[in-house]
């Protein structure tokens, strides 16, 4: 009787087991939601939970408690450089007179860093903690992962303020608070496209500044070298709800839209008309466009099976490819210019960012990379002034960023240098070792030798910045969705979009208006109302909120 | 007389049919052992080869441009692999060892008839292996609760004891030693103890390779619990530091955007296929040794009775 009604029982327990599995992710934590949305979280870690002191209550006023000595952890993302002790040793030293505070650098390793970031919010571990717009920074700030600053910022760290500005510190705001303190160099991310300069120049072809200039460019290498692979597109940059494949990316030439391939699920807006959303997936400028992308296969400027192709980021090093269209940002381009350099053959890189042709640049926004403090934190003023010295204060910023000067590092006419670089010797700390690109002093920072060529580039674009009708500022990515409500359709929107969109944005189908009408019908069967609805609901009231009418 | 006697068949004459399934039997095995070792070749080959020649023309069955150079890398610097290297073996030996006498002193208990509870015991382990608490509560339980974050403890403890090693030793202990043996070891008046090591451990020296084998890989594979509560990289497993090395190439040549450091100086393509072998080698000549336990233990827990 007794082993029946046991039997029973374990029968519905199993049961029940099978069923919740079945349910998915209807019992995860928040974290883990996190997690899945790909929030990652930077936390430092500290060896203490608790700090050496109690938490310093003081008066929030200018003259902060400072008795206690505290212990704080400092999360950020990537692996730790070889001289993390020794660095981290006159580091504190210098902390400790200061703010009587000292720093712990905890790094989250590339490896799963955003399940790791995920934990380190959850558990806590973290008091001051890298964060981006990449990682989710808007949807966690909403959940409650950090500290509101904005008091804390007025009586304990003035000068901090001052010195970022209430215009940075109001991209960093979230429901109408300041959750995170932005680093101050402003950065152009712009995406744009690198191509070879020496071979434009061998074949006298046309600076590939608009889609006409690229074609006729791709084309003309074509006729001379047959042999020469053009573009190695793939849809590894294109895995989201813009594109599905990354020769799309060039029709950011054609069109001045507020971020680089419009907004998601196929809607966009033009950068001086944000609040004013339109379609773009049935548009006839849509089924244009796939035409020449069409034409473009044809022509054989990207293999046959880029669909399935991987990402080979090596290639334009190589010379497998003569342009990179997709993902490619100034940096990229220092990086190809000494790539070129190191390999001797007379190779040249240019760049030219899309938004050059309509006028439309903006610098990263100011959440690209910041320092927040984590919810629970046991010294949240204490970690604040710290921030405030490792930011503000010039000696303890340059030790931070660049270690220590005469063991790693020198200055020579203005420019970092590396020490040990130099004599060839393995680099103990390299340039911003401690990953920690939230602390960058836009006043104070030093340039590298491929800075330099970095800032002409910069200077352009602000330029040309200043004058657009947001004068440099980053609409886009302030904005966080909130996917929560329709995150079955979203997925199936996704799949939608590998599967038929890809095909006809590679141009490897036959029938290109058969494809376009396929596609279309699939994905409105997939949900995309219901995706578009909240969608445009979620982003013109963020466009409101900031005012970018 | 002329009739020598036949001489007596020596083999069984197979028929058509049997000779038939052979023939297919061998040719898929055949496939598949191929395809198993494929990768593994390939592999071997490439970080052999010219890293150029690989981005150029692919990897390929035998090295095309022959030469040392990614193996000289790696051992140039050699510091942090054979860190990882003597981290591996630290935490694999001391894995196994404790991990091995919890299972089997576990697995003798529950396999002793005269125990009461130990259905319940049973059970309870077997809870745990289909209902667990979630990846969240496990990480807040070693990183908060035990404050184990950062201690080499935390990598090794966790995989201590896995509920199906326990119940493969229990079927072990079951089938090994019938329960008259051990009953007559208690009227001669053995307590459990003298049980234990003088009458049960001999004769489960094949569980115990098995387990202990499978341990052992667990430990030797494992990249998870480094990842998430190691904080100095001293304390890094062996195939966690190749697969952050990996990550990091990937992400910062994904990352130029915030990262000022020199992709050249990324580990190269020939690098990345030297590192593999180099970890993996060890494992490889290890295994055709106590492969065989391997079988045997899978296909143990299939025979009842």
């Amino acid at each position: 009787m007794k082993k029946r009604f046991f039997g029973v029982i374990m029968s519905l327990v199993l049961i029940a087991a099978m069923l919740t599995g079945c349910a998915g992710s209807g019992s995860k934590s928040a974290a883990e939601q996190l997690d899945q949305q790909g929030v990652v979280d930077i936390p430092v870690n500290n060896d203490q939970k608790t700090p050496a002191g109690t938490s310093s209550d003081g008066n929030t006023a200018k003259g902060t408690d400072l008795s206690e000595r505290v212990d704080l952890v400092f999360y950020v993302m990537g692996d730790a450089p070889k001289d993390e002790e020794l660095v981290e040793a006159a580091l504190n030293e210098k902390l400790i007179e200061k703010c009587n505070a000292t720093v712990d650098m905890q790094f989250s390793t590339w490896t799963e860093f955003q399940q790791k970031y995920a934990n380190e919010i959850t558990s806590q571990g973290a008091d001051l903690i890298y964060i981006a717009n990449w990682l989710n920074y808007g949807l966690l700030a909403s959940q409650g992962a950090f500290v509101e600053l904005d008091d804390m910022l007025n009586t304990v760290a003035p000068e901090l303020k001052a010195m970022v500005g209430d215009n940075m510190l109001n991209m960093c705001k979230v429901d109408g608070k300041i959750y995170a303190v932005p680093n101050t160099w402003a950065e152009y991310v712009s995406n744009g496209l690198k191509y070879r300069e020496d071979l434009r120049v061998k074949y006298n072809l046309p600076v590939p500044d608009s889609l006409e200039n690229l074609e006729a460019y791709l084309a003309g290498i074509k006729a001379n070298d047959p042999t020469q692979g053009l573009l190695t597109v793939t849809t590894e940059e294109s895995q989201g709800f813009k594109t599905a494949f990354d020769a799309a990316w060039v029709l950011n030439f054609k069109y001045p839209w507020v971020n680089a391939n419009g907004l998601d699920y196929g809607l966009t807006a033009n950068y001086d008309t944000p609040s004013d959303v339109y379609d773009y997936w049935f548009s006839t400028d849509f089924e244009d466009d796939m035409k020449m992308l069409k034409r473009w296969a044809d022509q054989g400027f990207w293999s046959k099976s880029a669909l399935s192709d991987t990402n080979n980021s090596d290639a334009y090093k190589n010379g497998l490819c003569v342009a990179e269209v997709a993902g490619q940002n100034p940096n990229k381009q220092i990086t190809a210019i000494a790539d070129f350099t190191n390999a001797g053959e007379g190779w040249q890189s240019a760049y030219i960012a899309y938004g050059e042709k309509h006028n439309v640049i903006y610098p990263g926004h100011a959440t690209q990379n910041g320092t927040a403090i984590v919810r629970g934190c046991k010294n949240p003023e204490r970690a604040l002034l710290v921030l405030q010295a490792l930011l503000c204060d010039d000696e303890i910023n340059s030790i931070m960023q660049y270690g220590i000067k005469g063991v790693h590092y020198t200055v020579e006419n203005g420019i970092y240098k590396n020490l040990q670089e130099e004599k060839g010797e393995t680099v103990t700390f390299p340039y911003e070792g401690f990953n920690t690109w939230n602390l960058r002093n836009g006043a104070t920072k030093l340039p590298q030798a491929t800075d330099v060529e970095l800032q002409k580039m910069f200077d352009k674009y602000a330029e040309i910045g200043s004058k657009t009708k947001f004068p440099n500022v980053n609409i886009y990515d302030g904005f966080s969705e909130n996917y929560e409500t329709y995150s079955a359709e979203r997925s199936a929107v996704s799949n939608v979009m590998r599967q038929y969109l890809a095909p006809f944005e590679a141009g490897l189908v036959d029938d290109v208006d058969a494809a376009i009408a396929e596609f279309r019908t699939k994905v409105k069967d997939a949900g995309l109302d219901k995706c578009r609805e909240e969608y445009k609901k979620q982003w013109l009231d963020y466009c409101n909120e900031y005012n970018y009418k | 007389m002329n009739n020598k006697p036949k001489a007596a068949p020596t083999a069984i004459k197979k028929s058509a049919g049997t000779r038939v399934f052979n023939g297919i039997s061998y040719v898929l095995l055949a496939f598949g052992a191929i395809v198993c070792v494929l990768p593994f070749i390939i592999i071997v080959s490439g970080s052999f080869t010219d890293n150029v020649t690989i981005l150029k023309q692919g990897y390929s069955l035998f090295p095309r441009d022959f030469t040392l150079e990614a193996y000289r890398t790696i051992f140039r610097s050699p510091k942090d692999i054979i860190q990882a290297y003597k981290m591996n073996v630290y935490y694999t030996v001391v894995g196994t060892s404790i991990g091995l006498t919890m299972i089997a002193l576990t697995g003798y208990v529950i396999s002793r008839q005269e125990f009461k509870y130990r259905n319940t015991v049973s059970f309870l382990i077997y809870f745990t292996s289909i209902f667990g608490g979630g990846m969240i509560p496990w990480y807040l339980m070693y990183a908060n609760v035990l404050n184990l974050k950062g201690h080499t403890l935390a990598i090794w403890f966790p995989a201590l004891m896995s509920p199906f090693l326990v119940i493969l030793m229990r079927t072990f202990i079951v089938g090994a030693v019938p329960n008259a043996i051990t009953e007559s070891a208690k009227i001669d008046g053995a307590g459990h103890f003298t049980i234990f090591f003088r009458i049960v451990l001999p004769v489960l020296k094949a569980g115990l390779a098995t387990v202990g084998l499978f341990l052992a890989l667990g430990y030797w594979n494992d990249w998870y619990r480094s990842s998430m509560f190691s904080t100095n990289s001293s304390t890094w497993q062996l195939q966690f530091y190749l697969y952050d090395l990996l990550n990091a190439t990937t992400a910062m040549k994904q990352m130029a955007s915030n990262v000022s450091m020199k992709t050249a100086d990324l580990p190269t393509e020939s690098v990345k296929l030297a590192m593999a072998v180099v970890a993996t080698g060890p494992v490889l000549l290890f295994y055709p040794f106590v492969q065989r336990f391997f079988v045997s233990g899978i296909t143990v827990g299939a025979v009842k009775g």
